[in-house]
């Protein structure tokens, strides 16, 4: 293909990341810097570096930040060891039975977030069903607070994001070859010496991509924080996300907020520039 | 890996299946038991599995009076509704051209659609649902017809170019939606853009571009060249020997990609809860409800969730195949 025809066939779409996305990334820039809130929206003020250096003083922000970096380091972890756990299961079953199951093990997420959220919720409800086992195991109650609120954000995010670590693997193992299990089976390897030494090398790869994947998705989680947190709304239970989002709509600082949301992007890009630098390096390998 | 042969063993695996299918179902079937309770059942404090159903919540949710004739008007569109299904269905055994009935089955449901409010007085919560829908529908048509040119041009172009495009759409893709919606509502408050459809939509097909263009590149990397290359040698200039040769091909693989779109557009929370302040789309709507401290909205909550539920459930076991596909075409190949 030509240059002129790729530019020909390729510039709707690019006209619409230039315009939709680097043009609001660059006006998110100078946003950042203006002091602006619902009532001086159309004459904002020029403050400089101001709300970054409010941002950095305000024990909120780092109370998400925290929180974030919490539900970061246990939600990752969960989702590549269950979902490795429940691939090898699915991996020993075939037909339809293996269809049902993972048609019943991806809903958690096919379905809107968000309604995921409520329903996950439902359970909780002083009438759930899971309080009430909470109530006969632990002879307690169930009661709403920080800690137990921020438990139900982080089991929700293990929930909903396990079915695709599932699939990505469960589509890894089947193309494991067979004689690299059959070599280690005449060796007399036991099932768990083949998953130590020959599975977990091999779906290696894809580690690597659900790792990456997941750490930038779990940083801008949001549609089940926002729920969930409003069971708790002295601001204990936010991500950063949902932090930034009240500072814009809640507390009405646009700018600040637009400070927020830069330095997330700083943030995720310390994750993102070492794998687009890898994506990078296959795609010239392609050509 | 191979087979775990002993029946203990055998039986270890179901066991360990079921059990986790249980964990990821058990949302599902407490909201929809709750969703048919009466208040009183639904705010036991044991829980209740054996009770008489009620379809009032449903009603509550989405219907605001009966008319006259309430059950007959019910019928009617039950009726028209499943007729459309059949013919649908079964587009393959009348001897029309099925595109023709599939088309005129579209019609047909957005006629009726249009009809239900005129024949029933509805809740509010229809007008969020048609919302949806006409969100979700423009979002797909947009972006996937920009996103097929861009797509094919991606992956038939060897150039630097496009490497550059590729890894700038993937780190767009990595990037917080919120560093894109602020600045999108700041620009519909000046334009007085907000609480419309046409910058929701907008905005969805924008920040839904990168997948769009990645997942179509993939499937149109799979269309052999020389099928294009035959048809242009027969005189046929680029645009009409992709649209003829090429789109009929990569087809299935469009509509993986369209699925995925609409699953995109349905799902939509944060956008459409900044960039608008009366034309919610569902999930928005749904997450109003259970915000208020009022108790008893608990039980519409449930009934709004699974009535927004079906109809990606139903679009599910239709594209089944194509869902599966897509999800490890994007694992795979990363």
């Amino acid at each position: 293909m030509k240059r002129n025809t790729f530019f020909a066939f390729a510039s709707p779409s690019i006209l619409v990341m230039l315009l939709l996305m680097v043009v609001p990334l660059l006006m998110a820039l100078w946003l950042a810097m203006q002091y602006m809130t619902f009532r001086n929206i159309t004459a904002p003020e020029f403050v400089g570096l101001r709300n970054y250096i409010e941002i950095l003083d305000d024990p909120l922000f780092w109370r998400s930040f925290n929180f974030t970096a919490l539900y970061i380091a246990i939600v990752v972890p969960s989702w590549v060891v269950i979902g490795f756990i429940i691939a090898l299961f699915l991996d020993q079953v075939s037909g339809l039975v293996r269809g049902v199951y993972l048609s019943i093990f991806l809903l958690p997420f096919i379905i809107v977030p968000v309604i995921g959220t409520i329903m996950f919720k439902q359970l909780w409800e002083p009438s759930g069903l899971l309080t009430w086992i909470y109530q006969q195991l632990t002879g307690a109650r169930f009661r709403v607070n920080e800690t137990s609120v921020k438990t139900l954000i982080i089991i929700f995010g293990i929930w909903y994001v396990t079915p695709f670590t599932i699939v990505v693997y469960f589509a890894g193992l089947q193309t494991l070859p067979a004689e690299m299990i059959e070599a280690a089976s005449i060796d007399g390897a036991s099932r768990l010496q083949k998953i130590r030494h020959i599975v977990i090398p091999y779906v290696s790869s894809l580690t690597v991509f659900i790792l990456l994947f997941s750490i930038m998705d779990s940083y801008r989680v949001f549609d089940s924080v926002f729920v969930l947190s409003e069971l708790n709304p002295q601001f204990k239970a936010d991500t950063v996300m949902t932090y930034t989002f009240l500072t814009a709509m809640q507390f009405q600082r646009l700018g600040k907020s637009n400070a927020m949301a830069i330095l997330t992007v700083i943030g995720i890009m310390v994750v993102l520039v070492p794998f687009l630098y890898l994506m990078y390096k296959e795609q010239i390998a392609e050509r | 890996m191979d087979r775990v042969n002993s029946s203990a063993g055998r039986v270890f695996v179901h066991i360990v299946l079921v059990i986790f299918a249980v964990y990821s179902l058990a949302p599902f079937f407490w909201t929809t038991l709750q969703s048919f309770k009466t208040f009183k059942d639904a705010f036991s404090r044991v829980p209740i599995f054996i009770f008489q159903p009620t379809w009032k919540n449903y009603q509550e949710v989405w219907i605001r009076s009966l008319p006259e004739a309430g059950s007959s008007v019910g019928y009617f569109i039950l009726m028209a509704a499943v007729i459309i299904t059949c013919l649908m269905l079964f587009a393959r055994y009348i001897p029309v051209k099925s595109t023709w009935i599939y088309i005129g089955g579209l019609i047909g449901y957005g006629l009726l659609l249009w009809a239900i409010p005129q024949l029933v007085y509805m809740q509010k919560y229809y007008k969020y649902f048609i919302n949806t829908i006409i969100v979700t529908v423009f979002t797909i048509l947009t972006s996937i017809s920009i996103g097929c040119l861009a797509g094919y041009a991606l992956a038939r172009y060897a150039g630097m170019a496009a490497v550059v495009i590729l890894i700038a759409a993937l780190a767009f893709r990595a990037l917080p939606r919120l560093a894109f919606v602020l600045p999108y509502f700041w620009i519909g408050s000046l334009t007085n853009l907000l609480d419309t459809h046409i910058l929701v939509i907008i905005a969805l097909v924008a920040v839904n571009q990168p997948f769009t263009i990645w997942m179509l590149r993939s499937f149109f990397m799979d269309v052999p060249k020389d099928l294009e290359e035959s048809a242009m040698v027969d005189g046929a200039n680029r645009l009409t020997s992709f649209l003829h040769v090429i789109v009929p091909v990569a087809w299935p693989g469009i509509i993986s990609t369209a699925l995925f779109t609409l699953l995109l557009a349905y799902n939509e929370f944060l956008l459409v809860r900044v960039l608008t302040q009366t034309n919610w789309t569902l999930p928005v709507a749904i997450s109003r409800y259970t915000g208020a401290e009022d108790p008893a909205q608990l039980t519409l909550a449930a009934a709004a969730s699974v009535s927004a539920t079906i109809p990606i459930i139903v679009v599910i076991l239709f594209f089944q195949k194509h869902l599966v596909k897509g999800l490890s075409a994007g694992a795979v190949k990363g």
